[in-house]
């Protein structure tokens, strides 16, 4: 081989990535920049945006083969977690370790609330419609409203796969925004009385109802909404880690491990998919606007129910707790409970917020398993062991061979 | 799929619809649970027992020789300080 120096570096100079590095490639490292910058120096949902904008630093360098789009590349296998509904559900199984349902358990009622907030959803729906997206897609970026990043993820894959990159971000980036999104909207509809209504404390709730609660609801809302058993299932998973009181290795598990782990995975997966050509369009800043409305509105929905149950209890619900029906946990409960704290310093609606708080886990789940009833194309679900076959291969001859081994033992 | 606005206004209705009935059903659910299996508190947990060591034989035996080991070190009467409770590791 003819070795020449300027020959050599000619051609070191055009295997670098500035000779394939776009317009649209520079626009993107600086939003993933701008996501890094957020999460360290704003705090804006770190755990998550940090990877993120990482994802997105990475997929965006030409010729790296990070885009959830490289066949073969490390994000790509990662991105198959989100293609084929593996890590939001486990993510679900971590925020199930993580949750409590006393609160729930103890004001039932409070469930109303979870369901009210989803008329944001609702709403932007509506409103996605209005601005040219159709049905599956406005379903897709409706979910936003539902404050569950997760469930957001989870539904996005399934009916807009082409938009999960801005739900994603917006999701994220909104949930983040909850304490300063929610404050505003909360004391213009509530009047001073109603945001000092005090609330009397919750009655302890059996360990039993806590163990058998999960498995109730498994079985009421996945026979419904059958769509939505692999978020709703593995969030009663592991609740049931962590009330049985049996398990107390996968409880912890569940809660810390695993959930940091797959969070990295899809929080990269995510990231890897903001590439230009998905990002960089005018549907990105329509979601931007339309998650402000599902907010907004998800919020106000949860107010104006809790106003009402307000009324019909005689003044004995603050209708503050009614925000946190957004899911968003327990952010979303902090910010009832420090605008009930400005109104009365005496007043401590945090666990009464907890209630509502969860039950818009199990709305936004429901919500999303109405979605994909209405929406979700049986056809395109695949065979599990087909979908992973290019992944994982085909593990019949792995069968075959231990039966192999099985038989020679035999004789 | 084509989208009108009056489509997802209906959508919009039916879901929230479905949404209320699950949550609903859990509502009465859950205070069903509640209403058949309640609360029980756990029992107390036993008193503590101050002074069951020094009742002892055996363990008066190591107070007393405790107590002269320490009188003697620090140069006071037995009877200046009194041991309560010894632990063992």
């Amino acid at each position: 081989m003819e070795f020449s120096f300027s020959s050599s570096a000619s051609k070191i100079v055009h295997s670098t990535a500035f000779t394939s590095l776009e317009s649209g490639d520079a626009l993107m490292i600086g939003v993933a920049c701008l996501l890094v910058y957020l999460a360290i120096w704003k705090k804006f949902e770190p755990l998550l945006l940090l990877p993120m904008g990482f994802g997105c630093l990475l997929a965006n360098v030409p010729m790296s083969m990070m885009a959830s789009t490289d066949t073969g590349g490390l994000l790509n296998f990662f991105y198959q977690g989100i293609k084929h509904e593996v890590l939001p559900p486990i993510i679900f199984m971590g925020v199930g370790a993580l949750t409590d349902f006393g609160p729930l358990l103890a004001n039932p009622t409070t469930l109303l609330l979870g369901a009210a907030a989803q008329i944001g959803v609702y709403m932007t729906l509506i409103g996605a419609v209005f601005l040219g997206f159709n049905m599956q897609e406005a379903s897709a970026i409706g979910i936003i409203g539902g404050a569950d990043g997760p469930t957001s993820i989870f539904l996005a894959s399934k009916l807009a796969p082409h938009l999960l990159a801005p739900i994603a971000v917006a999701a994220y980036s909104y949930m983040s925004l909850v304490p300063l999104i929610q404050p505003p909207i909360m004391r213009l509809l509530t009047t001073e009385k109603e945001r000092k209504v005090k609330m009397e404390q919750l009655k302890p709730i059996s360990q039993t109802v806590k163990i058998i609660f999960p498995v109730a609801v498994t079985i009421v809302c996945c026979l419904m909404l059958p769509g939505v058993t692999p978020l709703l299932g593995m969030f009663m998973l592991g609740n049931m880690f962590r009330e049985s009181g049996v398990t107390a290795r996968l409880h912890e598990t569940a809660e810390t491990h695993l959930i940091n782990i797959v969070t990295i995975f899809l929080a990269l997966a995510v990231g890897s998919s903001m590439t230009a050509e998905s990002f960089l369009r005018l549907e990105t800043l329509k979601i931007i606007a339309l998650g402000l409305l599902a907010f907004a509105f998800a919020t106000a929905g949860g107010v104006i129910f809790g106003r009402i149950m307000c009324k019909l209890s005689g003044g004995r619900v603050n209708p503050l707790i009614g925000s946190a029906g957004v899911s968003a946990v327990p952010m979303a409960a902090r910010v009832s409970q420090k605008v009930g704290a400005e109104e009365d310093s005496s007043n401590f609606l945090l666990m009464h917020a907890m209630g509502p708080n969860v039950a818009g886990v199990i709305g936004s789940a429901v919500a999303a398993g109405v979605f994909l009833s209405l929406f979700g194309d049986a056809s395109t679900s695949m065979d599990t062991h087909a979908a992973l076959a290019p992944i994982i291969g085909n593990p019949e001859p792995g069968m075959q061979a231990v039966a192999t081994v099985v038989e020679a033992i035999k004789q | 799929m084509e989208a009108s606005v009056s489509a997802a206004v209906s959508v919009s209705a039916l879901a929230m619809s479905v949404i209320f009935m699950v949550l609903i059903i859990l509502i009465f659910t859950i205070k069903l649970l509640v209403k058949l299996i309640p609360y029980e508190a756990p029992p107390a947990p036993p008193a503590r027992k101050v002074s069951a060591a020094s009742s002892q034989p055996e363990q008066d035996d190591q107070v007393a020789a405790i107590t002269a080991s320490l009188a003697a070190h620090m140069g006071k009467r037995p009877d200046e300080f009194r041991i309560v409770n010894i632990q063992s590791r």
